[in-house]
């Protein structure tokens, strides 16, 4: 009699039927505005660059290739050579990542609007997460700065690294630096009080926490991201930009942000892209949405592998 | 041992101690890098608080191990079990043993927790069956009632019983709650 461990499915026959309700919707809700669904590769030609990601290599024929830690590249490309709106809901692979709310390899919806504005956008994510989760659109923006002062008590800008690694201190955590002290409190005090009862878009970031998006200067005198992230219960669910276009300025950006890698020399470059964000993104907004993480907050569930069929340590 | 291998029930090294991992929270902040959020309890103080490691960071499994053991007896230094495995004695001082030492009966299966040579700690089986050796009077009739009364039982311990019940009776004592859990025929 073998294991049943080794081949069952993980998710329940009723949770699968759901998912696929899910996904329906998912078709529908951009059938009805106008954007179009594409199918995108996992054998890239060349990595994702964002830091504190690492992809998976694989050797093949034509060299090495790459697979995506979300399905970018390609969208972008399709958006440069004037394909209007596209999305996507394509399989998404980080190595290491592994735990209650993260595998190795998930599904990853995304899409891009032509035209759009973050604020605009994630109006429009928020519309369908509701749709796909039952739950209200009941929404609530919250600053990167607020956040902190709301559910951290103190202000990320002005407090010092001793007040920074203070608060931290309940963790059990010694950050090395102050970029990092405040990543810590965002991830193990603030995200957990986000999301409570409603759909909570935190906007706002530092310009230094966005790589790839636009950026601007707030009331305040400091420079902010055009990014938001969206939060139920505590869960990261999406993770949206503005997106910058002047091609040279992202250029330097992403160059910059290879060599801050310790696996710089194991990845390429992904020339395709590159190509195509030299010819010319053209203003628009994309959102990036974890799709099976979606599914954890419709059916109410703690872990991410409880949504999937077959998670990595079963595939 | 590597971060990516720490679970629940693992036990580590910190500041000298050792401690059993209660729960692993993979944290991912936006951009960078990645850490564990882990609860764990000091084997020694049983002291429970959090931690937060960074991945990849390297930590050091403690020596602790669970050995099956049979007690056999009382003696001026403390209590004496036997390895099941392989016969050894050893003796476990009292302060160890906690008050467990109230339900001990002889050539009972405990779970002996070792760490660096030295007993930590001592787990009982979840229930035993111990006789009463004095209890005030039973109220005959009254099964029903939720009414306790004191009881002392053959291994020197006490537990609250229903008070139905007699001297000489044997009953069910749940070792982690120190409560009545039944009559035995």
């Amino acid at each position: 009699m073998t294991d049943d461990h080794i081949w069952r499915p993980r998710a329940s026959f009723a949770t699968l039927r759901a998912r696929a309700r899910m996904m329906q919707a998912t078709r529908e809700f951009f059938r009805a505005r106008g954007v179009l669904e594409v199918d995108v590769p996992v054998l890239q030609g060349g990595a994702n660059l964002d830091r504190g990601v690492e992809s998976f290599r694989v050797e093949t024929a034509a060299g090495p290739r790459f697979l995506p830690t979300s399905p970018e590249h390609p969208l972008k490309r399709l958006v440069a050579a004037g394909s209007g709106p596209v999305w996507a809901l394509a399989p998404a692979f980080r190595r290491g990542e592994s735990g209650l709310r993260h595998r190795p390899e998930f599904r990853m919806l995304e899409w891009y609007r032509p035209g759009w504005d973050d604020g605009a956008l994630s109006e429009e994510c928020v519309e369908l997460l509701a749709a796909l989760t039952g739950l209200a659109p009941k929404v609530e923006r919250v600053s990167w700065r607020e956040a902190f002062a709301r559910h951290a008590g103190l202000d990320p800008v002005t407090a010092d690294d001793a007040a920074l690694r203070a608060a931290l201190g309940e963790h059990g955590a010694t950050p090395q630096g102050r970029d990092e002290a405040l990543d810590l409190l965002l991830a193990l005090r603030i995200e957990p009080a986000l999301g409570c009862g409603q759909w909570t878009i935190l906007t706002d970031y530092p310009a230094t926490a966005a790589a790839q998006a636009r950026v601007r200067m707030d009331a305040q005198g400091q420079l902010i991201a055009a990014r938001f992230e969206i939060y139920r219960n505590g869960l990261e669910l999406a993770n949206g930009y503005h997106e910058l276009t002047d091609a040279s300025v992202l250029r330097k950006r992403l160059e910059h942000e290879r060599l801050l890698r310790s696996d710089a020399t194991q990845l390429l470059h992904d020339e395709r892209f590159a190509a195509a964000m030299h010819e010319g993104l053209g203003d628009c907004a994309g959102v990036a949405v974890g799709f099976d993480r979606v599914l954890m907050i419709a059916l109410d569930r703690t872990d991410i592998a409880e949504t999937m069929a077959f998670p990595h340590e079963q595939a | 041992m590597d971060t990516s291998e720490l679970k629940n029930g693992v036990k580590v090294l910190f500041d000298g101690a050792p401690w059993v991992v209660l729960n692993v929270d993979f944290v991912k902040p936006g951009k960078g890098q990645a850490f564990y959020k882990i609860r764990v309890t000091n084997l020694l103080t049983r002291n429970t608080l959090e931690k937060t490691l960074r991945s990849g960071e390297k930590i050091e499994q403690a020596d602790v191990s669970d050995v099956d053991m049979e007690y056999l007896y009382a003696e001026g230094q403390g209590y004496v079990f036997m390895d099941i495995a392989n016969y050894e004695q050893v003796t476990i001082r009292p302060e160890v043993l906690g008050n467990n030492k109230d339900f001990l009966l002889e050539n009972m299966a405990c779970t002996v927790t070792i760490w660096n040579g030295d007993a930590i700690a001592v787990r009982l089986p979840n229930t035993v069956t111990l006789q009463v050796v004095y209890t005030e009077p039973a109220i005959k009739g009254d099964t029903q009632s939720r009414v306790l009364k004191p009881a002392k039982l053959q291994t020197g311990g006490e537990v609250p019983v229903p008070i139905f019940i007699e001297i000489g009776e044997k009953i069910l004592v749940n070792t982690q709650t120190r409560e009545y859990a039944g009559r035995v025929k």
